[in-house]
């Protein structure tokens, strides 16, 4: 700051004393004011050729030297070579910075493509363009589901439900498969994440198909067995001292008939993730029929309620919504003692149709409802088996509701009894009146 | 280039409505890719469920043609473009069409396949017919993928393919002729069977006219029925 000022006092000064001398040199020839005016072309003839050196030198930075024209000019020139040097680091840095950054992207296992919020590509690393074909020079600007057309993508982007990634095949009818997670950010923009998942995929239906076909291969010799057990049970040939052990065998191989009859059930609910479209339902007769199901198993409980707390009929496949429903009332009736009494609850509110099975059984810890519709999970291996189910239900009804768009949730207090609810959305229901109306 | 002229738009609604017109029409060539799939596997797989579920979906590609048919009608009502717009929506309007049909195709072939997987499969699996399927897919795919890019030299290329899906349908004729005369009891299959070649073959047609679109779109040139060497060598020489 001090140079600076020192530097314009300087240049004042002499300004000043080449006017004086110019005009003392003008008083002696006799014309005072042309040695003033010629002072002063002089002076202004220098500054523009400083100026101009200096502009000639800005314009070709990158080859000249900078001019030292000392004074003033001289400090101009120091303060852009500074400010160019400090611009020209950071510049460096920044620079670094984004390749290194771009080098990490590009060499992700994944594919990434980043978009704007109209859905149009900004940009996309190595493995995305090599996993959609995507074009590093045409593709930038193109909407996403212009290139990306499985209608199943467009869906999951229209939905905005992100929570989870959806797979697509890559080509349609090709037996190779992408995943893609949408991460939103910012003002609408979105990360979108790209895997290849063939490898899972094919081995998820690989897995599906052979329990499909195990259990499809294993119930012919099963029926074969059960029937000789059941000739045999009743046959007065056969010493009394193995009645027992073939009464036990029966009970097995009836059980081993229902874990396959499970098994097939849910694999068949599994080949597809599709909603069913299905027809309304009556669920008070349905309920009544369950009702009538529990009171005539050999034990039960002593109370069977039922509340139907609304007249909206449920639309779903019959068949599978029996199947899960009675799969849950069937658990309720196996776990609560005689004494205990069991309650059915249908209703509806803005959120949807409701159905609840509530009983007075032992509960179940609290670190257990998590896994509880995991396949062959057991809260207490030893009564499980004491109680004969095949280890598949609550699968099966879970599968079920979802294909009804619906979810199962547990609630239990040890000690007091469980709640299962199944929560249908309001698309799954239709009025009284319209069912009635549409039946009419 | 042609791309940037369609985003540099003075209104900016319009190119709003010309981007959103030609996003539609990409979805619907997205469900179309998706039947024409689902068409070859319910064939090829046996699979009469999703053959049905072809035959019934078709439904769907029509509601979407005449919704997008009349978003053009509106366009030009009330937009009257001029110049590379009005081509665009001209060939929109013509695409549209084209890609109604390819959804009718495997409307067809959709149903014939739920048919046949009643009945025995041949030795060889529909072989020969996965074969011209996969070509004729892969044309349909990367003629939308010359339509979403604005890409001329790629639909040329893309309409060049047509000459193999022809050469494949011939070849398919014939063998299917061996087998009826070999077995006078395969003649009713091998019929259906050519109905779906055929069908795919149709597919292959509008896919490349598809692709004329495209050039057509980009260049204002019509190639239709002129020799693709005549088009390439026209394209190759600056633009007026």
């Amino acid at each position: 700051m001090n140079a600076a000022l020192g530097g314009w006092s300087y240049a004042l000064a002499r300004l000043a004393a080449a006017l004086v001398a110019g005009s003392l040199l003008g008083w002696f020839v006799g014309s005072y004011w042309a040695g003033l005016a010629g002072t002063l072309a002089a002076y202004l003839a220098v500054q523009l050729h400083q100026l101009y050196r200096l502009d000639h030198w800005l314009r070709n930075r990158s080859r000249l030297d900078p001019p030292d024209p000392g004074g003033l000019w001289g400090d101009v020139v120091v303060q852009v070579v500074r400010l160019h040097r400090r611009k020209k680091f950071h510049k460096a840095r920044v620079v670094r910075l984004f390749r290194e950054l771009r080098r990490s992207t590009a060499s992700m296992p994944d594919g990434v493509i980043l978009l704007n919020d109209e859905s149009e590509i900004l940009w996309f690393n190595r493995k995305a363009s090599e996993l959609l074909g995507l074009r590093r020079k045409t593709d930038f600007g193109i909407r996403i589901e212009n290139l990306v057309r499985q209608p199943e993508f467009s869906r999951y982007l229209a939905a905005g439900q992100y929570a989870s990634a959806v797979v697509v095949p890559r080509k349609a009818g090709e037996d190779s498969w992408l995943s893609f997670q949408a991460v939103p950010y910012g003002d609408g923009q979105m990360l979108l994440l790209v895997r290849d998942v063939s490898r899972q995929t094919r081995l998820e239906t690989m897995r599906k198909d052979f329990v499909a076909n195990a259990s499809h291969e294993l119930r012919s010799p099963l029926t074969v067995i059960a029937g000789y057990l059941e000739t045999l049970a009743t046959d007065p040939a056969v010493p009394a001292d193995l009645r027992a052990p073939l009464a036990e065998m029966r009970r097995q191989s009836e059980r081993m008939t229902t874990i396959v009859e499970d098994l097939l059930e849910l694999s068949r609910l599994e080949s597809s993730d599709e909603e069913v479209a299905g027809e309304p339902l009556d669920v008070a007769g349905l309920l009544a029929t369950l009702r009538k199901d529990v009171l005539a198993r050999p034990q039960h409980p002593s109370e069977v309620r039922v509340a139907i707390e609304s007249e909206t009929r449920l639309v779903g496949d019959p068949g599978l919504l029996h199947s899960a429903f009675s799969n849950l009332v069937d658990n309720a009736a196996k776990y609560t003692p005689a004494e205990g009494s069991i309650a059915l609850r249908w209703w509806s509110d803005a959120n949807g149709g409701h159905f609840s099975v509530t009983d007075t059984g032992p509960g179940i810890p609290a670190e257990h409802l998590p896994r509880l519709t995991e396949r062959f999970y057991r809260v207490d291996a030893g009564r499980a088996r004491a109680t004969g189910g095949s280890g598949l239900g609550l699968a099966i009804v879970k599968h079920a509701l979802q294909r009804h768009g619906a979810e199962l949730e547990v609630t239990s207090v040890p000690g007091r009894g469980s709640t299962f609810t199944c929560h249908f959305p309001v698309r799954r229901l239709l009025a009284a009146e319209v069912a009635r109306r549409a039946s009419a | 280039m042609e791309t940037a002229d369609l985003s540099h738009h003075i209104s900016r609604r319009f190119n709003e409505d010309l981007e959103r017109v030609r996003g539609k029409v990409l979805a619907m060539g997205g469900f179309v890719e998706e039947q024409l799939a689902k068409a070859v596997t319910a064939l090829v797989e046996g699979d009469s469920v999703m053959g049905e579920a072809v035959a019934r979906d078709d439904y769907q590609i029509n509601n979407m043609e005449v919704s997008i048919d009349e978003e053009c009608s509106r366009i030009l009502a009330t937009r009257a473009p001029t110049a590379g717009d009005l081509r665009v929506i001209v060939a929109i309007i013509k695409a549209i069409t084209d890609l109604e049909r390819m959804g009718d195709e495997c409307e067809k072939i959709g149903y014939i396949a739920s048919r046949l997987a009643t009945q025995e499969r041949p030795a060889d699996k529909y072989r020969e017919v996965k074969h011209l399927g996969r070509i004729v897919q892969d044309m349909v795919h990367d003629a939308l993928d010359a339509f979403a890019r604005m890409d001329a030299a790629a639909a040329l290329t893309v309409a060049r393919k047509d000459r193999f899906v022809d050469e494949e349908y011939e070849s398919i004729q014939r063998q299917s002729i061996t087998f009826m005369m070999e077995d006078p009891r395969a003649i009713r299959r091998a019929l259906d069977v050519m109905w779906v070649v055929r069908a795919l073959e149709r597919i292959g047609d509008h896919a490349k006219n598809m692709c004329e679109y495209v050039i057509y779109m980009v260049h204002g040139k019509d190639i239709r029925h002129i020799r693709l060497e005549d088009v390439e060598s026209e394209l190759r020489q600056p633009r007026a």
